[in-house]
């Protein structure tokens, strides 16, 4: 639809169901208006920044969700997105060189959570950075709006490509694919047969009886909320704490540890995410006297496509994967029901998620804000590992940011490291709900279950809890 | 309906058209991976109108092996 901004026509697009269900967390999660990612990304090699900055600007000149705005129109109070055309940036540069690399990590935390005017224009900021140790390359900040982890990647591994192609006779990236005509897309899902199957599966899955939260610090808290609303069956916990705040701690698994992982995995042909969350599941069981109904929160990238996996933007759903599994379910069973959950989620992924959790939430009487799943899980295998190729050998490393805020209970993303392969761990969690100590301690737990589940494939959970 | 799943194909997988085959299978020689195996069913569910069993669909390991089933389901 065609509408004047500032003077200007654009073609406008509503939000996707993506961008709202990022934009809803902003309001129940409390987090302020700081719903951002942070990410750097640096080459230890002397970079020659006028080739970085063409690099940079190619890279959002392909990038139509780079270029994405977000307008609320004053009469009508409608939400719209559009696309402004590319205009020539200055990236400024900052040399960290002589700082320490926790100081620097401070400043651009610090930059990281700092809000954008969601409705008033650019919504990323770029900038040249070099960092102690000869490491150079760029930070990147921008709102959850306009791009998730996926497209940050996609992004990244196009400014490398760009660079080194301008200075190294490397072959020029392909073209990415459209943001705008993904937006389409998803307007055309609404109403299509295929949204309707998929309101069936969903349909299907809220007429069960209701789930039960098991929080990852244990039953505490869910019995202080019983309390506090004095209701003794309450099942449901709150998404946001009172303040927001949030933390990430970042734990480093080494590289055999991740091969016994990935080669079980592809022992059993199984998903090196349904492992994870197997371990994650076992850990809530045996935290939260041994309950059977667990639910986490399963991150959907919907980028199976190709002119998905290049569009940009943000397309992450999630939903409640819930799994019921008695205590004598062995492990090989409990991974495959996950798998099998998780399948199903897959095929049904485009579905709207906050119409799943409304509708939850009003059938089991919930209050706004409230959550089945003290833990979401996102699995990211796309990640930048297969960049070393393109750099022949040059250290890479990427960092990512902390806002300082955190919309959601605990949110654990394992993806592999560019360097070496090996798997890290960022557990992002509400600083007010659980100590540093509390989240080693559910490291320390999931790595056990993990390991003991890959030696012990025929063992029942029971015997994984009691190892452990 | 072979090439209906053909042009499904391609747009989850970069791959040469002429190289899919019957025999061809999803994950050794078309690089599909779990996830987007999934996905692309999703979309074959409407594309060519049946019920999918995410079991037994799962049990099709080839091109030829999923035209059978969606065969067997109209």
């Amino acid at each position: 639809m065609l509408k004047n901004i500032g003077g200007m026509t654009y073609d406008c697009y509503p939000l996707t169901s993506a961008q709202l269900l990022n934009l809803s967390l902003v309001k129940e999660g409390t987090a302020g208006e700081v719903e951002n990612i942070g990410a750097g990304n640096y080459l230890q090699i002397d970079l020659n920044i006028a080739a970085l900055r063409e690099a940079l600007n190619r890279a959002v000149e392909r990038c139509e969700s780079m270029r994405m705005r977000i307008w609320k129109d004053p009469d009508t109070g409608e939400v719209w997105q559009y696309v402004v055309p590319y205009q020539n940036e200055y990236f400024e540069y900052y040399d960290f060189s002589a700082w320490n690399e926790e100081k620097v990590t401070e400043v651009l935390n610090k930059w990281t959570s700092q809000p954008f005017d969601l409705y008033g224009g650019k919504l990323s900021r770029i900038v040249i950075v070099s960092l102690p140790n000869g490491f150079n390359g760029f930070y990147y900040n921008v709102h959850h709006a306009c791009m998730d982890s996926s497209s940050v990647i996609a992004f990244t591994r196009d400014v490398i490509e760009i660079y080194c192609s301008l200075l190294y006779d490397m072959p020029y990236p392909k073209p990415m694919a459209s943001y705008i005509e993904s937006v389409k897309r998803d307007m055309a899902y609404e109403g299509s047969k295929k949204q309707k199957k998929d309101e069936e599966y969903w349909q299907a899955q809220l007429s069960q009886k209701e789930p039960m939260y098991t929080d990852y610090t244990g039953p505490g808290r869910l019995m202080q909320l019983r309390k506090d609303n004095k209701n003794k069956k309450q099942r449901w916990g709150l998404l946001a704490s009172s303040d927001g705040k949030g933390n990430t701690i970042t734990y480093e698994l080494d590289v055999d540890s991740t091969m016994k992982i990935m080669e079980f995995a592809k022992e059993y042909d199984l998903p090196v995410s349904a492992v994870i969350l197997h371990a994650i599941r076992t850990v809530l069981c045996k935290f939260n006297n041994n309950e059977k109904d667990i639910t986490i929160s399963d991150l959907v990238s919907r980028r199976s496509t190709l002119a998905n996996k290049k569009c940009g933007g943000v397309r992450m759903h999630c939903f409640p994967l819930r799994t019921v599994m008695p205590l004598n379910t062995t492990v090989l069973d409990s991974i495959r029901m996950i798998k099998k959950a998780q399948d199903e989620i897959f095929i049904h992924a485009d579905y709207d998620p906050l119409k799943v959790f409304g509708g939850l939430a009003e059938k089991f009487g919930a209050a706004e804000g409230s959550t089945y799943a003290s833990v979401d899980f996102t699995y990211q295998p796309g990640t930048l590992a297969g960049i070393g190729q393109t750099l022949n050998g040059i250290a890479f490393k990427s960092r990512w940011y902390s806002s300082g805020k955190q919309p959601k209970p605990m949110y654990i993303t394992a993806m592999h490291r560019p360097n070496d392969g090996g798997l890290n761990f960022y557990f992002g969690y509400q600083t007010e709900c659980a100590t540093p100590e509390e989240i080693e301690f559910l490291y320390y737990f999931t790595g056990r279950v993990l390991f003991r589940s890959i030696e012990n494939p025929d063992a029942t959970l029971k015997e994984i809890i009691d190892m452990t | 309906m072979f090439d209906k799943l053909k042009e499904l194909i391609l747009q989850y997988v970069e791959v040469d058209a002429d190289s899919i085959t019957n025999d061809s299978r999803f994950i050794e020689d078309l690089g599909f991976n779990s996830y987007d195996i999934m996905c692309m069913l999703g979309d074959a569910e409407t594309e060519f109108d049946v019920e999918i069993n995410e079991e037994e669909i799962m049990k099709c390991k080839t091109v030829g092996d999923l035209l059978a089933y969606f065969e067997g389901q109209k």
